[in-house]
């Protein structure tokens, strides 16, 4: 029944690139796309671009408040004492690559890492940043800070959601939290994240419902389910019709495959690793919820959003970085890359480290730095990803782009296209009206 | 496995297969006849009909033979006529063995005419695509070269081409070397592909209007008044196709062809398509398609019917409780469709409790209703339902949603207020016209009283017309804020000139939570884009001059609500259709225009009509269709109707609204919810604030009443929604808790039968089937009584019987 409310128009190309694709295999109709379809769409993106089909996977590492760039990822040494701070660069693993010496660990493992030092936008608010950062298009007047439905555009989980293959977990989950702007907006709650409410650091974690209640069995749980499956056989031959029973039925089969599922299931179960792989990450949020995503992305989801803060500096900089943030942070970062490579998943993992942006290049009279979108940095590996490069470059004062600026749009282009999604691609709201999947924004070219 | 899909779709795709020998022909039709051309550039599509042998008419316009006699005056390039030099030829046109001569006159085929930018430039970047909201219509434009979107701002677009970048979009110098020329074939490298072909007529006219100096063109210049299609509808079959005329009528009486130059949309791909310049293809599936052509702003709309193959013979007489049943069935007659049985009491029961009170039928009830042997009692069933009070709860939430009562932005005391004032109106059933007039001409203090909330939940002149224009017109004005509606007649002049009735709304704060609303007086509004004053009016009506000291919101609530407003009962009707159908007659159920037309027009008619016989008395319009036959059809298809879901020709189930489910839940397992702040025993039907905090709400999607949002239907299902039924220690709790239904059945003497039983009629609204026996059995078998008829109930709380309303 909701079938009927989605609009397909027929023009003779959705596409602005000039491809001549029928619609129907654009996204018109809430009705969610077969795999056949996704599967074609992908493999003709992938042939256009001259590359077998792979399935690529994302962690995006959202670091919540506005990392300061020129404390971490973009240090100027040079630059008068106001500007420069209390940190120092420091030489790394990849020659030619400094960064800062509040992110130790971190600075052994940038021959994985592609450092953005240009990304660069004009909404210096909390809620609209985050908006623009997770969905790579601006949001409207007062369309933002925690609307459950990203009113604007999507998030990157859920196109993901939406157009990519999916496995056998859900395909965007969100740790320890709903990201705020991570809404599946126009495209409705099906293609919205799966959220595990709970932080994987605490001793007791569980996901919520995930789990079976406490006194039923395995055993007692598959003799409900065989009932259950009994019960509904009749059901679903005789109302062949009903669209929202079979797309009901399509969850209930996912749902029932992932409690039946030992390796889905234990995905969710990060009590699993070995204590030392648990510390080696750090017994922290940002680190369990890295340690989770890896199991999750390994298990068949195809996107986890991961919530970590609070970076918003606007009092004692240096003492929140080095004391309170950057510690677990640059733990977990190096711990998730390395882990990732020696299970041999990094080629087929991208991991993104965003924020909403970066911080004024002057501290402020409380030894803080406010928001500052002009000029950021953010960091990409795996997945493809060439590591050990820096890309574009900040101002002296780093201030301003001085070279390659990059868009939210080009970063959210750059994702889906390694993620094996054509980014050019146009979604069509309840209404019919024609949204570009990315605003002007182009695959940085430089990363593969 | 990768190359499988791709063969699937190659099949899915292929055209119609046009070579079949030909249909019997009685005669044929071609149009227009006499075919005139005037001036270079002019070209006629035409449209060649046959009538076969039993009356009907078919298109043959792309499989009849056309022959031009006079090839040095006129010539054809697939079935479009062009002039070649001044005089007068004819086009032979010869379908299964008949043939029809018709003439052509070319006049002033060396003068090319004055192109006008607007009605001639314009056009074409539409067609193109160039102007759509992906390219460079869309707000920041594409790789620097910014349109209005859909073109609702020529004098910009104009300025665009003509000014900007330093002349080299339009080169006057060098018209082939222009941009905007060399572009749009992809002779210069175009992002967007080639979008016409070098010498095709859109491209020659590009050029033409850079040779003649890109003019604007003359302020004189006919502008265009409307535009028709032939045929507006037409009975098609499956992979047939049809050829549309479309045809626009300027200011000087003059007409033009602008088949090759309109834009197409269909509403049902599958059902039909469109090709090139207006030529549609049915597919193989039957159904209803509306065309929608928009030329310049000026839409209508082609109707395509395609009838199920191997329809009934001898259609037969059908069975009828009131004019709904005769309006349906006469649908189905011409779809070639049979409706389903009847559902059997107990499923009719069920639904009848679900859709009009929100909640399940007792087993009491149940039983009640079973042994009732009556002719009557479905009728006394529905009398019933519509006396009782959980009709006025469910009913009241529902408004609530419509109307935006969202706690966070009334508050507490608002919301509330509001919350009461619509459950009274309810419950006295106040005539819908009546208390729609005080809502939208409210002023009060929001603390006292309750309509006023409405000018908080939208609080802007802009606001209010997007909100007032959809709750309660249906019409979705959102588009015409910013530019021309793109799929209707709606321009910003109607947004603005109904915004200009909020025009000096004033809000005053009493305290917290607490404001004064009241109209300060009209005051003067204006078009921002253009800075022009427009007088207000209701949208498409006339604008009105003088409203002396009054408030001008009593002439918009007067013209909103008077019974000749072709919205107004259509939208209510349809509103309570889809609440009882699973579907709107127009759908979405606020979303008319005439490029989406309902799927019975004659119902929705009759519907809105009966409204208004009865005074806009909701409940005599929901005893109406609850009492029809298609109400209380089966869910279950038969052989010929299992593809519809538009005529209703069996019952289209749904799943359990978010508060219904939830308490249907606690109903069941006779364990009620608690909510935060609330009596003991409130039910989620019952709750008026929006925002109680529950992770089933929230889940299963309760309506957010936000500013209407394309955000996706709430009953949509997720994976959380599924694990959360299946795990939820929550629900567990439900099912185990003392005092459950559970609890007292096992405590008792209850024998396993009559447990199970007990169950299916409080879950299902039914006894147990065989199918429920037999798995029950084994459970009982297999585990000790209460751990079986827990585990039973669990399963049949995760039941599609359960889930949704059959």
């Amino acid at each position: 029944m909701t079938h009927s409310s989605a609009r397909t128009t027929s023009r003779l190309s959705s596409y602005c690139d000039g491809l001549n694709r029928r619609e129907m295999l654009s996204v018109g109709s809430l009705g969610g796309l077969g795999l056949a379809e996704l599967l074609w769409m992908q493999e003709s993106f992938a042939k256009a671009k001259g590359k077998p089909v792979r399935d690529i996977n994302c962690i995006f590492l959202f670091a919540l408040g506005g990392q300061p760039h020129q404390d971490m990822w973009d240090v100027k040494p040079d630059a008068p004492s106001e500007i420069r701070g209390d940190f120092n660069p420091i030489s790394t693993k990849a020659s030619g690559i400094q960064i800062s010496d509040v992110l130790p660990r971190i600075s052994t493992i940038t021959d994985k890492l592609a450092i953005m030092r240009s990304v660069t936008h004009v909404d210096s608010d909390h809620g609209r940043g985050y908006h623009v950062m997770m969905t790579g298009k601006r949001p409207g007047a007062g369309d933002f800070n925690g609307n459950q439905n990203n009113n604007h555009h999507p998030c990157l989980g859920s196109m993901v959601s939406r157009l990519g293959t999916p496995g056998e977990l859900p395909p965007y989950i969100s740790v320890p939290n709903f990201l705020n702007s991570g809404g599946p907006s126009f495209l409705g709650p099906s293609y919205g994240p799966f959220v595990i409410e709970a932080d994987p650091a605490a001793p007791d974690f569980s996901v919520r419902d995930i789990t079976l209640p406490t006194a039923i069995s395995t055993n007692r749980n598959a003799r409900r389910q065989a009932v259950l499956r009994e019960i509904n056989r009749f059901e679903r031959q005789a109302e062949t019709v009903g669209r929202s029973v079979r797309s009901l039925d399509t969850f209930y089969q996912k749902a029932a495959g992932l409690m039946t599922s030992k390796k889905a299931k234990e995905a969710f179960d990060i009590h699993r690793e070995s204590d030392k792989t648990r510390a080696e990450y750090g017994m922290t949020s940002v680190g369990q919820c890295c340690l989770l995503s890896r199991r999750l992305v390994e298990a068949g989801c195809r996107f986890v959003a991961i919530e970590n803060g609070h970076w918003d500096t606007h009092r004692k900089n240096t003492y929140s970085l080095k004391d309170l943030l950057c510690p677990s942070f640059d733990r977990a970062v190096p711990a998730l890359l390395n882990d990732l490579e020696q299970r041999g998943m990094l080629d087929d993992t991208l991991v993104v480290i965003s924020t909403e942006f970066g911080r004024t290049p002057q501290i402020n009279q409380l030894a803080g730095r406010d928001h500052w979108p002009n000029v950021f940095s953010i960091a990409m590996a795996g997945g493809g990803v060439k590591g050990g490069q820096v890309i574009g470059a900040s101002d002296r004062r780093a201030a301003g782009v001085a070279d390659r600026p990059i868009t939210p749009g080009d970063m959210t282009a750059t994702v889906l296209d390694l993620m094996g999604i054509d980014p050019r691609q146009i979604l069509h709201t309840p209404l019919g009206r024609p949204i570009p999947l990315v605003d002007d924004g182009r695959p940085i070219t430089e990363l593969t | 496995m990768r190359v499988l899909p791709t063969i699937l779709l190659g099949l899915l795709m292929t055209p119609a297969v046009t070579a079949a020998p030909p249909r019997p022909a009685r005669s044929l039709e071609v149009a227009p006849n006499p075919i005139v051309l005037g001036g270079t550039n002019r070209v006629q599509q035409i449209q060649v009909t046959a009538s076969g042998p039993d009356g009907r008419q078919f298109d043959v316009t792309h499989r009849a033979t056309l022959e031009i006699t006079g090839t040095e005056r006129a010539a054809v390039d697939g079935s479009t006529v062009r002039g070649v030099s001044d005089g007068d030829a004819s086009l032979k046109v010869s379908y299964g063995g008949r043939v029809v001569e018709i003439p052509i006159r070319v006049r002033n085929r060396t003068t090319f005419p004055p192109v006008h930018f607007n009605n001639d430039i314009m056009p074409i970047l539409s067609k193109l695509g160039c102007n759509s909201g992906g390219c460079h219509g869309k707000q920041s434009g594409q790789n620097g070269f910014k349109l209005s979107v859909f073109g609702f701002d020529p004098r910009a677009d104009f300025n665009a081409l003509v000014k900007e970048a330093r002349g080299r979009r339009v080169s006057l110098a060098s018209p082939g070397g222009s941009l905007l020329v060399a572009k749009a074939s992809n002779a210069i490298a175009h992002g967007g592909g080639a979008r016409t072909s070098t010498g095709s007529p859109d491209h020659f006219l590009l050029s033409q209007w850079v040779a003649q100096g890109a003019p604007w063109g003359s302020d004189r210049a006919p502008q265009v008044r409307s535009i028709r299609v032939s045929p507006a509808q037409r009975v098609l079959r499956a992979t047939d196709e049809q050829q549309l005329l479309v045809t626009a009528v300027y200011s000087d009486g003059t007409t033009r062809d602008v088949t090759g130059a309109s834009e197409y949309t269909s509403n049902a791909t599958l059902v039909a398509d469109i090709e090139e310049a207006g030529h549609v293809h049915t597919g193989r599936v039957p159904g209803e398609a509306a065309i929608t052509i928009n030329y310049m702003g000026h839409v209508t709309a082609s109707r395509i019917t395609v009838p199920r193959d191997g329809g009934p013979e001898n259609y037969p007489k059908l069975p009828t409780n009131n004019r709904i049943d005769e309006l349906v069935w006469a649908k189905l007659r011409r779809m070639g469709i049979l409706p389903s049985g009847l559902a059997s009491d107990a499923v009719f029961l069920r639904r009848l409790h679900l859709d009009t009170l929100g909640g399940l039928p007792s087993p009491a009830e149940v039983r009640a209703f079973a042994a009732d042997k009556r002719s009557d009692r479905r009728q006394r069933a529905i009398n019933d339902v519509l006396g009782r009070p959980e009709l006025v709860d469910y009913w009241t939430q529902k408004w609530g949603d419509v109307l935006l009562a969202d706690r966070e932005v009334l508050g507490e005391r608002g919301a509330f207020e509001f919350h009461r004032w619509l459950r009274v109106q309810l419950a006295t059933n106040r005539p819908y016209d009546e208390w729609v007039r005080e809502l939208l001409t409210a002023t009060g203090n929001s603390g006292r009283y309750g309509p006023v909330n409405f000018f908080r939940a939208a609080r802007t002149p802009n606001e209010l017309t997007r909100s007032v224009s959809q709750a309660f017109l249906g019409i979705r004005m959102d588009c015409a804020q910013c530019h021309h509606h793109p799929f209707e007649k709606w321009g910003q002049d109607d947004f603005y000139g109904m915004a200009g009735f909020f025009n000096g709304l004033k809000h005053t704060s009493l305290g917290p939570g607490r404001e004064l609303v009241y109209h300060g007086g009209y005051q003067p509004t204006r078009i921002p884009l253009v800075n022009q004053l427009v007088l207000p009016r209701p949208p498409g009506g006339r604008g009105i001059e003088n409203f002396g000291e009054s408030d001008p919101r009593v002439r918009l609530a007067e013209w909103v609500t008077r019974p000749d407003n072709p919205y107004f009962a259509r939208l209510v009707a349809n509103r309570i259709w889809k609440q009882f159908l699973g579907r709107g007659l127009v759908e979405p159920e606020d979303d008319f225009r005439s490029t989406n037309p309902p799927t019975n027009p004659a119902l929705l008619d009759h519907l809105a009509e009966q409204l208004v016989a009865d005074r806009f008395d909701l409940r005599k319009l929901m005893r109406h269709i609850l009492s029809s036959r298609v109400y209380q059809l089966s869910s279950i298809p038969n052989q010929t109707n299992a593809d519809d879901e538009q005529s209703y020709s069996h019952h289209l189930v749904k799943r359990l609204p978010a508060a219904v489910l939830l308490d249907a839940i606690s109903e069941v397992t006779g364990t009620p919810e608690s909510f935060t702040g609330m009596p003991r025993g409130t039910r989620a039907i019952q709750l008026w604030d929006n925002r109680l905090p529950s992770y089933f709400l929230d889940t299963f999607g309760r309506s957010e009443r936000q500013s209407p949002c394309e955000c996706g239907s709430s009953t949509e299902p997720t994976m959380a929604q599924t694990l959360h039924l299946m795990n939820a220690p929550e629900i567990d709790a439900k099912i185990t808790a003392a005092g459950s239904r559970i609890d007292r059945l096992t405590a008792g003497k209850a024998t396993p039968r009559q447990i199970v039983n007990e169950l299916c009629l409080s879950a299902l609204g039914r006894p147990p089937n065989d199918r429920e026996v037999r798995a029950a059995e084994k459970l009982f078998a297999g585990s000790p009584p209460r751990q079986a008829a827990e585990d039973f109930l669990w399963a049949l709380l995760n039941s599609y019987d359960f889930l949704f309303v059959h």
